[in-house]
């Protein structure tokens, strides 16, 4: 193809850029780093695109017609008379109930692989409002991700199942269990050989006990489970190590040396909260910190992950070069293997290094995480691994199945498809799931889901599978009903139930009993099954409620020894050879949306995903590299235009082999590796609701039982475009010392990690804003930006100041990127979703935002382009101190309060929006139409915190530091005659944080967490060189690299 | 050919540009002013119908019911709670039951289905007001609800403009008073009736024997400022209480 018509990425360009710089450059995307002119043209507003409106062309006379009548009549909107409001008081109350005042009751989140996460659930007046992990609890330690924080939204969703439907028709409970009663009774007859249930993966015990029970009255019946993005690679190779699907627990607490391999286990995995937490725990540097006391990450992956971002030491492999280097680390640590791979020079030395790492560090202080969708033989081999460097016990512990009943889920489904096809099910009753929409493709599961004569589907959502079953029933979600899950450690909790059924929603438990026992409702099945498992005090039941926990149910440690032959079994790495137009493929679930079953929820469809900040769609993650040689473009404007490209994959596995096409828009994503492109499933749905549907590609149409993660593929283009909505570039703060990197050894010569002193400024024609030299601080002598006559800010000790001065600070090093502090704040603070259409013109609302820059030095770019130290910056409304935003306000509509709070009112914002053009951080968000209240459906409504104003159209807004929290305490402690205690006040952003990255308190009280933080060496304020006086502060990211691969990143 | 207009029409020109100009717009303001400023506007002081005639004098002062038997929680929660139905019940189950105008309740109760009331004092949705704060800080229900406990049907005490809330958050001195007082207005009224001891001696001293001037005040609903004395009071609460003066001046304070 011609290089001409179509600019290519020119990496000379980007080497020239460069040349004339010194030190570090940070960039957010490639458009960034090139500094293309369009590229300026774009980034010079604010929210670039804001001008184009879709569909709205207004000439002058239309414009002055509109703006004269809108006058006329602006008068009036004040003029009617209000309705009367009615005021309605309980009948019954009910009991500890008192209006205004929160209860807190704990239940657990179903999440990642079917695991439960603990929660609180904050309810007000009987409506759920919000999620809190349940500080009892193993994994979630008081914390939940972005997952579990916007699990709350389905129960509120509009778009959910909600009645009983039959063949499409109107139908009740009552109809079905007399239908289905009768069926299921005659399969006695067969002791249930045409019967067959179909389920995700249980860890309830409540429902792998009635699924014995069912399998005991149906000796012939099956019971299938199945789950996409399930754990089918490690317990295959658990089986093949250990004979028996033991269940691997990583203990992150204590692990000075951890290599992942393609596992993404601060974001994506069942334990990733715990593991999260206790990983950043060993990285969080102080004053004072030396090498040894901090851990050592090493990361080798062909998806770019959070994990790798955090990551010491990454490296970037294609999905089928992970076999050889898991080989080699093997090799290198001392574990006898059948063959030796053979890698290429800079990987050999990556992988040398490593194995050297880990072997060196203290025994049983090491660990190696495969990830969940990489091969069998890998886990095997990092299994292998651990054991030979002493972790297992420490580091690793094995126990029993976590799981009821672990099996091979895609072969089981296999098998249900083959007997569907022969005619042998009669009755298929299908538990939650969607597998008509997330079966692998070579199946034909869905082409024989019309085969059995009685078919009935459970689900929140009337979907795909819906449309292929006679009987549709409406689920309960999981704030509904009654339940029990187990934990990543095997700890149990009892889910209760915080509002009845909005919908007349059952359980699956609840179902199950009404077809097999004397129906019995959820609270007592659920209760009787555990006074079965000895828990018979009077009291026992209401203590696992109470705690959220059930003592003593975390899963046993198991002695296990790995099967020699397993290692000895393992075949050579498979080569993958590519010709010029194919190209490796992975497959993940997407991090927001997952395997597609959140596909209606949109808090998590406008959260943009890491690194690329892609809302409401999918895309091919593709190398600028690769996307070089099949010359794809990259667009100047990134969201606008993506050109798509169809991938092929031939598969063998059916007979005869067929080919599977899908067209998907290309990301050019630096970290990407080389000839990959990563796909995403969860897009492309047909029937999730009024949000999820026909939006993104459908990667399922590539996904089979074969090969699901990883395949090779032909890649073509094609001539078609099609808009992303990406955030990347809305509200930049235009180049700047915004990031502070070091290593630890930079820690310890010079703390404060600022820019080197560089005497000449560069010149303005290099493209980049001067460097701002000095060290910045919070100085008195800067100049003010405003004539102090006119306008006048406390100053520093100021006694308009008042008893609290609320701070913050964010460490750089704790966050690892995973977004639970957005959601966790869009819960908090009512912040509406705009859709796919307004984040394209930059308007999305959310208060918190999370930065993405990537590390460069003018001396290695081709590394930097491939593989990346990436870096994440929370950035939410820092509260300034002299706020550009304030004098600027021709209403004082944002004023300061006396605790250096920088507030906003909406009731007197009259939007002109002049606040948001002064903000050098880009932290305001404006309401251009009346997101909120949308759709006036009440259901939608009952979901908004009551603390919080729902903002209408026209009025600014901003973080607040979530001041109703602080507000509330206030007057908690008042009543108690006391001050507000350290550590009492938490904001929803810190409350969520896995990592404890966020610390909010008073700076005024030198003892104070956050006070003592803001003393830290490395802590400094964003942009502080404008003398602003930001409240929020950072503390720089220090990393710790290994000498022996120094030269592999910038240290 | 003869003029049309007479020259005496130059005065009419002229006064009708004084009235068209001067005159209409300044009647216009101050209807419009007056509209929002007086009762027909604000409703402060007009009843309003309920489906259940409830009297605050009855119970209250007759009967001697608490405030907090039926608005429970309200020194716990920003919201002063309406009584359950249930509650009305725990006596009319027993006196009153064939009582017509009581139907509404026992319906609800039969039926399950909450009795609606008209609301009467609202701020609006931006506006964020405790109730268990300001009671605990002895703002009795009378400063803001006016003489809610000889009110047969419930009506506005104060228009709730947001000057008038200021007056207190700027001044907390001249409002606030030991936070047993706000109870002790209502026993006091039912044992002294509306006779006012003017020997100055506080609500604490039980030698009284009427209502103080403050009480008084209070119990007709008129506006009052704490005497000098009384002032000094408030002043040694203001740190008790751990009021922050400058702080209760914050936007944020009632609006977020």
């Amino acid at each position: 193809m011609d290089n001409k018509t179509n600019p290519t990425l020119d990496m000379e360009a980007v080497r020239a850029k460069l040349a004339g710089k010194r030190g570090k450059q940070y960039w957010r995307s490639l458009g960034d780093l090139l500094d293309t002119r369009e590229t300026q043209e774009f980034l010079a507003d604010e929210i670039p695109q804001t001008t184009r409106m879709a569909g709205l062309h207004v000439d002058r006379r239309r414009f002055l017609s509109l703006a004269g009548a809108s006058l006329a009549l602006a008068g009036l909107s004040g003029c009617r008379f209000k309705e009367q409001k009615k005021l309605v008081p309980y009948v019954h109350k009910p009991e500890e109930l008192i209006e205004g005042i929160p209860l807190f009751y704990a239940t657990a989140i179903p999440s990642i692989g079917g695991y439960g996460l603990g929660a609180l659930v904050t309810s007000r007046e009987g409506r759920p409002i919000k999620l809190e992990g349940n500080p009892d609890h193993p994994i979630s330690q008081g914390k939940l991700d972005a997952l579990g924080q916007a699990a709350l939204l389905p129960l509120y969703d509009p778009d959910r199942a909600q009645i009983v439907s039959n063949q499409g028709e109107i139908s009740s409970w009552h109809d079905f269990f007399g239908q289905a009663r009768g069926i299921i009774a005659a399969q006695k007859a067969t002791q249930g050989a045409g019967l067959r249930i179909l389920s995700e993966t249980i860890t309830s015990p409540t429902l792998a006990d009635l699924k014995a029970n069912l399998l005991k009255q149906f000796p012939q019946a099956k019971w299938v489970q199945y789950e996409p993005a399930g754990r089918d690679n490690v317990r295959t190779a658990a089986i093949t190590a250990f004979g028996s699907p033991v269940h691997t627990v990583y203990n992150f607490k204590g692990a000075a040396r951890v290599l992942s391999l393609d596992a993404d286990f601060l974001m994506s995995m069942p334990g990733s909260v715990r593991f999260s937490s206790d990983f950043i725990a060993g990285r969080k540097v102080r004053e004072g910190a030396k090498p040894e006391t901090v851990n050592r990450l090493y990361v080798v992956e062909s998806v770019p992950s959070v994990t790798g971002a955090i990551a010491d030491h990454k490296l970037t492999l294609r999905p089928s070069q992970l076999e050889a280097f898991a080989l080699a680390i093997a090799a290198g640590v001392g574990v006898t293997i059948p063959n030796a791979p053979t890698l290429d020079a800079a990987t050999k030395k990556f992988a040398d290094a490593v194995a050297a790492d880990l072997k060196s560090a203290a025994k049983g202080t090491s660990l190696v995480v495969p990830g969940d969708f990489v091969s069998p033989n890998i886990h095997i081999l990092a299994h292998a691994i651990n054991q030979q460097l002493g972790n297992v016990g420490t580091s690793v512990v094995y126990t029993e199945s976590v799981e009821a009943d672990p099996v091979t889920q895609f072969a089981d489904l296999a098998t249900l498809t083959q007997e569907m096809q022969a005619g042998k099910v009669e009755a298929l009753i299908v538990l939650g799931g969607n597998p008509a929409y997330t079966a692998p493709a070579n199946l034909g599961f869905k082409e024989q889901l019309r085969k059995p004569a009685f078919r009935v589907h459970l689900g929140l959502y009337e979907d795909e599978t819906s449309e292929l079953c006679q009987w549709h029933l409406p689920e309960a979600h999981f704030l509904e009903a009654w339940g029990d899950i187990r934990a990543y450690d095997g700890t149990a909790s009892i889910i209760q139930p915080i509002i009845s059924p909005l919908y007349d929603g059952k359980s699956a438990i609840e179902l199950l009993s009404g077809l097999i026992e004397v129906p019995r409702d959820g609270y007592t099945i659920v209760s009787d099954y555990w006074s079965r498992q000895g828990f018979t005090g009077p009291n026992d039941f209401n203590k696992m409620l109470h705690d959220g926990v059930v003592a003593n149910t975390a899963a046993k440690p198991k002695s296990v020894t790995l099967n020699p032959a397993a290692l000895t079994a393992l075949p050579p790495p498979a080569a993958v050879t590519l010709d010029n137009s194919s190209i490796e493929v992975t497959l993940r679930p997407d991090p927001n949306i997952w395997d597609g079953r959140h596909s209606n929820n949109g808090w998590l469809q406008e959260l943009p995903k890491p690194f690329v900040k892609l809302t409401w769609d999918n895309g091919a993650y593709i190398s600028p590299d690769t996307a070089a040689k099949f010359h794809l473009k990259i667009d100047k404007d990134y969201a606008d235009s993506a050109e798509i490209i169809e991938l092929t994959f031939k598969d063998n596995s059916v007979n005869p082999p067929v080919e599977r096409k899908e067209k998907v828009p290309v990301i050019i994503q630096p970290g990407v590796p080389e000839d990959t492109v990563n796909l995403f499933l969860g897009y492309g749905r047909t029937r999730a609701g009024s949000l999820g549907n026909d939006i993104g590609y459908n990667a399922y149409n590539l996904f089979t039982s074969n090969a699901p993660w990883q395949f090779t593929a032909a890649l073509a283009r094609t001539d078609s475009k099609y808009p992303l909505a990406v955030t990347t570039h809305h509200q930049t703060m235009e180049g700047r010392d915004i990031i502070r990197v070091g290593s630890i050894a930079q820690f310890q010569r010079k703390p404060s990690l600022a820019p080197e002193e560089n005497p000449t400024k560069s010149a303005p024609e290099n493209g980049a804003p001067p460097v701002e030299t000095k060290e910045a601080g919070l100085e008195e002598e800067q100049p003010n930006i405003y004539n102090a006559d006119e306008w006048k800010w406390p100053a520093e000790g100021d006694a308009t100041y008042g008893a609290y001065k609320w701070g913050m600070v964010v460490d750089l090093n704790s966050c690892v990127g995973c977004n639970a502090c957005m959601v966790a704040c869009q819960a908090e603070n009512n912040i509406p979703i705009v859709g796919k259409e307004q984040v394209l013109v930059g308007r999305h609302m959310n208060w918190i935002r999370i930065d993405t820059y990537y590390e460069t030095t003018a001396e290695s770019v081709d590394d930097y382009v491939k593989n990346p130290s990436t870096y994440f910056q929370p950035l939410m409304c820092v509260q300034c101190e002299q706020a550009p935003c304030e004098p600027v306000c021709p209403v004082a509509a944002t004023i300061h309060s006396s605790e250096g709070l920088n507030q906003m009112i909406y009731n007197r914002c009259i939007g002109t929006k002049y606040c948001s053009n002064n903000c050098p951080y880009k932290v305001r968000r404006f309401n251009f139409l009346n997101y909120a209240n949308h759709w006036d459906i009440a259901v939608v409504k009952m979901r908004n915190n009551p603390e919080v104003t729902v903002r209408g159209r026209g009025v600014m807004e901003k973080c607040s530091y979530c001041v109703q929290r602080i507000n509330s305490v206030r007057q908690k402690a008042k009543q108690q005659e006391r001050e507000i205690e350290d550590g009492e006040v938490t904001t929803a952003c810190q409350q969520t944080c896995p990592t404890g990255a966020i610390t909010f308190g008073n700076l005024n009280d030198k003892n104070s967490e956050v006070a003592k933080l803001k003393e830290q060496p490395h802590n400094y304020g964003l942009l502080a060189d404008l003398n602003t006086r930001p409240r929020t502060t950072y503390l720089g990211r220090v990393r710790n690299p290994n000498p022996d691969l120094e030269e592999h990143h910038v240290g | 050919m003869a003029q049309i207009f007479h020259p005496t029409t130059n005065l009419l020109s002229r006064l009708s540009l004084l009235v068209f100009g001067v005159i209409g717009p300044a009647s216009t303001l101050l209807i419009g002013s007056a509209i929002t400023r007086f009762p027909f506007g604000t409703k402060v002081g007009v009843p309003l119908a309920q489906p259940v005639p409830f009297s605050h004098e009855h119970h209250n002062v007759e009967l001697g019911i608490d405030c907090r038997y039926c608005h429970g929680g309200v020194e716990k929660s920003p919201y002063s709670p309406l009584p359950a139905t249930e509650v009305c019940m725990s006596c009319h189950s027993q006196i009153w039951t064939d009582s017509p105008l009581l139907q509404p309740v026992r319906d609800s109760y039969t039926t399950n289905k909450p009795i609606l009331w008209n609301n009467v004092n609202n701020v609006p949705d931006f506006a964020y007001f405790p109730h268990n704060i300001h009671i605990n800080r002895g703002v009795s229900c009378n400063y803001c609800h006016g003489p809610v406990q000889k009110e047969m049907l419930v009506y506005k005490g104060q228009p709730f403009f947001m000057s008038w809330c200021l007056n207190c958050h700027r001044n907390p001195e001249k409002y606030i008073q030991p936070r047993e007082n706000v109870w002790k207005l209502y026993t006091d009224i039912q044992r002294y009736g509306y006779t006012v001891d003017a020997s100055g001696k506080p609500e604490s001293d039980p030698t009284r024997t009427g209502l103080t001037p403050r009480e008084k005040a209070l119990a007709e609903g008129e506006e009052y400022v704490n005497s000098a004395e009384e002032q000094k009071v408030a002043e040694e609460l203001i740190p008790q209480y751990k009021v922050k003066k400058k702080q209760l001046t914050d936007c944020w304070v009632c609006h977020r």
